[in-house]
């Protein structure tokens, strides 16, 4: 029993230290998130995410176009400009 | 457009990045927080670089903490950019953004780019734009977006699945919409 003390104590003690460790990583991350922008485009993402049509708008990934744009291997592969009036769900394309 | 390319990628070392540009939002889209935009989906993705970390602390140490500059969100995107195999950077309604960080947009991807030919660029916007965007990429590939019919279809299907007056509805009338709308739309885009 006695010998098992110690043992415990010292896995609590490493416990706490790890747990600090991590919260100061975080609090600095935090800011350095901040610093680096304050906008949050993942948020919107996920709105545009629940709000999309499956299906509406999916031949754009079939066009040659987009698929050498997003398969072809070679370096300095040009913008791809997708191009449209309001309305017509250039944001919402999956 | 994230979607599909986050499901190709799935676990390599690929980055998909995306921006949204927004009329109601332009003070705070300023070139700096949308490049830096990007460098905080790179942190999200797989942690903070040590050059981040540096750069940041190094901003702390000056008086009152010093705010990103752009030259320094041009410079760290430049060194995060070598780590990764390919980046996917996608903005969405680029027409929105105020013209001139439009243009300070443009012209700084295009220098990233040069430096990062592992970057590969997505545009989304309103014709409109279309000189400034050939302006800095003189060979970006156009795709003109107009809905077909089926999708048109599709979203009919589902407005009148969630219509709040069903009552108002029969058979003919919805077989009506649905032959009727989608024929109109094609009519007026052969005309455009």
């Amino acid at each position: 029993m006695s010998s098992g003390r110690p043992q415990v104590t010292g896995n609590i003690n490493s416990f706490n230290s790890i747990i600090n460790f991590v919260t100061e990583i975080d609090a600095e991350g935090c800011q350095i998130m901040k610093w680096l922008s304050l906008l949050e485009p993942q948020q919107r993402h996920q709105g545009v995410r629940i709000d999309r049509l499956d299906g509406v708008g999916n031949w754009v990934l079939e066009t040659n176009e987009f698929r050498k744009w997003c398969d072809g291997k070679d370096d300095c592969v040009e913008p791809l400009f997708c191009c449209g009036d309001p309305g017509v769900g250039k944001t919402y394309l999956r | 457009m994230i979607d599909s390319l986050c499901d190709k990628a799935g676990g390599k070392d690929i980055a998909v990045v995306g921006l949204y540009c927004d009329f109601l939002a332009q003070q705070e889209q300023s070139t700096t927080s949308m490049l830096g935009a990007i460098l905080k989906q790179f942190a999200s993705r797989g942690g903070i670089p040590g050059h981040i970390r540096e750069a940041f602390q190094k901003a702390k140490r000056e008086f009152g903490g010093r705010s990103l500059r752009l030259p320094d969100v041009v410079e760290i995107l430049k060194k995060s950019s070598t780590s990764l195999e390919r980046i996917f950077v996608c903005i969405d309604a680029l027409d929105e953004l105020v013209p001139k960080y439009r243009r300070e947009l443009l012209r700084l991807l295009y220098e990233i780019v040069q430096v990062s030919p592992n970057m590969r660029i997505l545009l989304t916007g309103r014709p409109h734009i279309d000189d400034e965007v050939a302006e800095y990429f003189s060979k970006a590939v156009r795709i003109p977006v107009s809905p077909t019919q089926g999708d048109i279809r599709s979203y009919l299907k589902m407005r009148l699945d969630v219509d709040t007056t069903p009552k108002a509805m029969d058979d003919e009338l919805r077989a009506d919409i649905m032959r009727v709308i989608p024929e109109k739309i094609s009519e007026m885009q052969a005309r455009i």
